[in-house]
């Protein structure tokens, strides 16, 4: 099943994830400057945080920082075109992940299914090199969450990440959510698969058509109202998920189950439709609110929260919102614009690391060697931060208020990762040091700049360099 | 005093903690509170009744088994209040869907407690806010924004040494702000992590836990409250109640176990006990007729205690149908005439009166407790 192509390939196929053996992790230059430049910002925001040796080789993209930096931005912004195989190789033992067709996660057990869900979101967002991917499928997991413990949601939410998040996370918005409108998962979890009108007069379930609007796309303040709720409601009625022997885990559309008269949707007429022709109802539906400007300034905005400040500026939501309008939502466009505001470039330091960001940031500085497992997952727990857990719609907050109370077990974390101290987690810091060309080097690497005197000498006295810089207030931030 | 408040954010002082004893299996309501009052009771349980003599009296209609006869002062002072015919709205009398349905407290996801923790004006506690007493964080802590599985004072350490923390004080020196606030929140913490490792704990008042888990968990449950270190939610099970065979010999020592280990840890606590609430619940009650093996099966309403503290002012909370044939359903089961989350929501409302109950138990619309019972 191994690789064939080139004589050495089935050996190096052996060692993707670990290297060869012998091979040498090389000495790196750190960061220099005495405030964050440029391209650990763009480290900083587009990943989960630099590797030893990032910064330099982002830095030698281009003779300028100015171009190196673009570079690394489009190189991101392009997944498709990044091997990524020793990250995929990482994930391939969580094979519950690659199952296909969907009823075939109903044969596992959900504790099986969610460990290997949550280990590969980990070993993803610390050793895939699509980094920028992994961050935006972060995003869009918070933005159409989907909490694994909701009913049937514990079989469906690893399709859910596998087809709908994952594959459109740098695509165009229409399609990521028309994907998740007809996410088995995401039907559970907001009662869709529930919404049926059996007769004139019925009451739909309003559940997802709420969410949809608040959450998905207009946003709270979009100048929807309730009627529009219960209109695109009776539009939606009649999805469901086949339970058959042939079609279980199958979405279809059961026009019994659908409300067939004419409806009006922000404002727009959609006719009364008869039998399967009904089902064209949902594709008016989505045109319209992911078409709507409201959805374009609320998207710009929770990615400007997101990537810029917790409060971002005017200026770089209306570019933002602009680029998202003119394009028809294309994500890769949109973010690409957001990348390249003063507001984005100026925001350096700003956005308090969510506690999966801040774990991922800490490994990967590191260098660390993980099998992602259980006394690394509990950190999340602790933290109230396990993928797919947020226990309501809106997903896990981006602002950094609510997080502010973790650094109990963010300094623990430090603390017993420096002293080597988390089961099947290892850091050699020591080498670490060396290849960084000595503790104020170190300490340079992990903390984007060049320490204070008053770092250094910190660093010296706590007699364990790599875990406070990882505790320190500045690492907390990205 | 007002002002002590707004300072502490995450450390204990003034926080108030629930305790919440899950007994895993589905208890047998008539066992945890026979309803020694009630002729019927007498007839349906002819082997296994506990005659009105013996019980620990709780009204005219109930009283408490003699195997948790510990818990006789808690009544007397009223401070234990027993609810009976309570439970959730599933039928399926699975325990693995029925402790899933009212675990997360509905048909949601993510758990009561754990959104209880999250969902209130001050977003989040501290970071030892939760504490879950066994293995693995409970479906009631999912989504917590901190919930931490322990089972021995080790799992609630800090693994930096002095020098450590002095130079993470030295750095954290200089905020401000909400995030210097919580720094300094936190070295208060580790300073009460430190008293708890360094003091051996011996419980005061004289209270003694028996040596079983439960026990032993109750016990680690108060010497962190004392401690406060910041925990508002602890969980504790107490499993073994799926009795379908031979029920009476097998329920004698839970009960004791129960009622041992409740009236330790409120004799432990002693005025602690004041901002401390004990609940107890479990995912059904069981059938009200014994089966050929003397045992019962799964059944319906069951009884939860609340043991404190604020919430529990010693009422019997009973919208009680009798036991005569046409007032069981299914199989012949006790009806749910209360349900558990209405039990639960004045005690969180009073816990934290910021929290939002539409968010902590969504789609369920509240009734006040005992409303029936108080027109009947």
């Amino acid at each position: 099943m191994l690789g064939t192509a080139g004589c050495d390939a089935p050996q190096k196929a052996l060692w993707p994830v670990t290297g060869l053996p012998g091979e040498a992790k090389p000495p790196f230059t750190p960061p220099g400057g005495g405030s964050i430049d440029l391209a650990t910002h763009a480290l900083n925001r587009l990943t989960f945080g630099p590797r030893p040796g990032q910064h330099e080789r982002v830095l030698r993209l281009a003779k300028r920082e100015e171009e190196a930096v673009a570079k690394f931005i489009d190189a991101q912004l392009a997944p498709e075109k990044i091997n990524d195989d020793r990250a995929e190789f990482r994930v391939r033992r969580f094979e519950t992940l690659a199952l296909a067709p969907i009823g075939e996660f109903y044969e596992f057990q959900p504790g099986l299914l969610r460990e290997e869900l949550t280990r590969a979101t980990l070993a993803r967002a610390v050793y895939s090199e699509r980094q920028f991917q992994e961050v935006m499928v972060r995003f869009w997991s918070d933005h159409f969450n989907i909490d694994l413990s909701k009913g049937d949601c514990k079989w469906l939410k690893p399709a859910d990440d596998r087809d709908v998040i994952r594959p459109h996370a740098l695509g165009r918005f229409p399609e990521l959510l028309a994907a998740s409108a007809k996410s088995q998962a995401m039907l559970t979890y907001l009662d869709g698969r529930a919404n049926r009108v059996r007769r004139p007069g019925d009451k739909p379930n309003e559940n997802y058509a709420r969410e949809l609007l608040e959450l998905h796309t207009l946003g709270v303040h979009g100048g929807y109202t309730q009627r529009d709720v219960m209109e695109i409601a009776r539009c939606l009625s009649g999805w469901r998920i086949g339970r058959g022997l042939f079609e279980v885990g199958k979405v279809q559309f059961e026009p019994g189950l659908h409300d067939a008269g004419a409806k009006t949707v922000l404002g727009e007429a959609i006719p009364a439709r008869k039998g399967m022709a009904g089902r064209d109802d949902f594709d008016d539906v989505l045109r319209i609110v992911a078409g709507h400007p409201s959805t374009a300034r609320h998207l710009a905005t929770k990615l400007c929260q997101r990537f810029i400040a917790d409060e971002p500026p005017a200026a770089a939501i209306d570019t933002v919102a602009g680029v998202f309008a003119k394009t028809n939502g294309d994500i890769r466009q949109t973010l690409r614009a957001l990348f390249f505001t003063d507001e984005f470039r100026a925001a350096r330091g700003t956005k308090f690391k969510q506690p999966l960001h801040f774990i991922a940031s800490a490994l990967r500085a590191t260098g660390a060697e993980s099998d992602v497992g259980r006394p690394l997952v509990n950190y999340l727990v602790r933290m109230g931060h396990m993928p797919f857990e947020y226990p309501a719609p809106d997903g896990y907050p981006t602002r950094a208020e609510p997080w502010m109370s973790t650094l109990l077990w963010r300094w623990n974390f430090a603390a017993k990762l420096g002293q080597g101290r988390i089961d099947g987690t290892r850091v050699q810091a020591d080498r670490l040091a060396r290849r960084a060309g000595g503790m104020a080097k170190l300490a340079a690497h992990l903390l984007g700049r060049r320490p204070s005197d008053d770092e250094l000498a910190a660093a010296k006295a706590s007699g364990d360099a790599l875990g406070l810089m990882l505790a320190s207030p500045s690492f907390q931030w990205s | 005093m007002k002002q002590a408040r707004a300072h502490l954010h995450g450390n204990g002082d003034l926080q108030q903690t629930l305790v919440v004893v899950f007994l895993r299996g589905g208890a047998d309501g008539l066992a945890l509170m026979p309803a020694v009052g009630d002729d019927d009771y007498h007839r349906v349980r002819p082997l296994t009744a506990v005659g009105q003599a013996e019980a620990i009296r709780l009204d005219d209609r109930f009283g408490l088994s003699p195997a948790m006869a510990a818990l006789e002062p808690a009544v007397k002072e009223g401070a234990l209040s027993a609810v009976h015919c309570v439970g959730s709205d599933d039928t399926t009398r699975s325990h693995f869907e029925a402790q899933d349905l009212m675990e997360h407290g509905g048909h949601t996801g993510g758990g009561w407690l754990g959104r209880f923790l999250r969902f209130r004006e001050q977003a989040t506690g501290g970071a030892l806010a939760a504490v879950a007493l066994g293995q693995a964080v409970p479906e009631s802590l999912r989504g917590a924004a901190s919930a931490t599985a322990m089972q021995s004072l080790d799992d609630f350490s800090f693994s930096g040494g002095d020098a450590f923390v002095q130079s993470l004080k030295q750095l954290y020196g200089g905020e401000t702000g909400v995030f210097g606030a919580r720094a300094r929140d936190t070295f208060d913490a580790l300073g009460r992590i430190r008293n708890l490792h360094a003091n051996e704990y011996s419980p005061a008042h004289g209270a003694e836990y028996g040596g079983d888990r439960f026990g032993r968990e109750l016990r680690l449950a108060a010497q962190l409250i004392k401690a406060r270190v910041g925990v508002e939610a602890v969980t504790v099970d107490l499993g073994g109640w799926d009795t379908h065979l031979s029920q009476a010999p097998l329920i004698g020592p839970l009960l004791r176990r129960l009622g041992n280990g409740l009236a330790a840890f409120r004799q432990d606590l002693g005025a602690a006990m004041r901002r401390t609430t004990v609940v107890v619940m479990s995912e059904f009650g069981r059938r009200v007729s014994e089966n050929s093996a003397l045992g019962t099966d799964h059944g319906r309403g069951g009884a939860m205690f609340l043991l404190g503290g604020d919430g529990a002012e010693g009422r019997v909370i009973a919208d009680w149908p009798g036991l005569k044939r046409d007032a069981l359903v299914g199989p012949g089961d006790l009806p749910v005439t209360t349900d558990y989350r209405d039990v639960l929501i004045p005690l969180l409302r009073r816990h934290a009166p910021s929290a939002d109950m539409a968010r902590v138990f969504p789609g369920h619309e509240a009734k006040p407790l005992g409303q029936a019972v108080e027109a009947a």
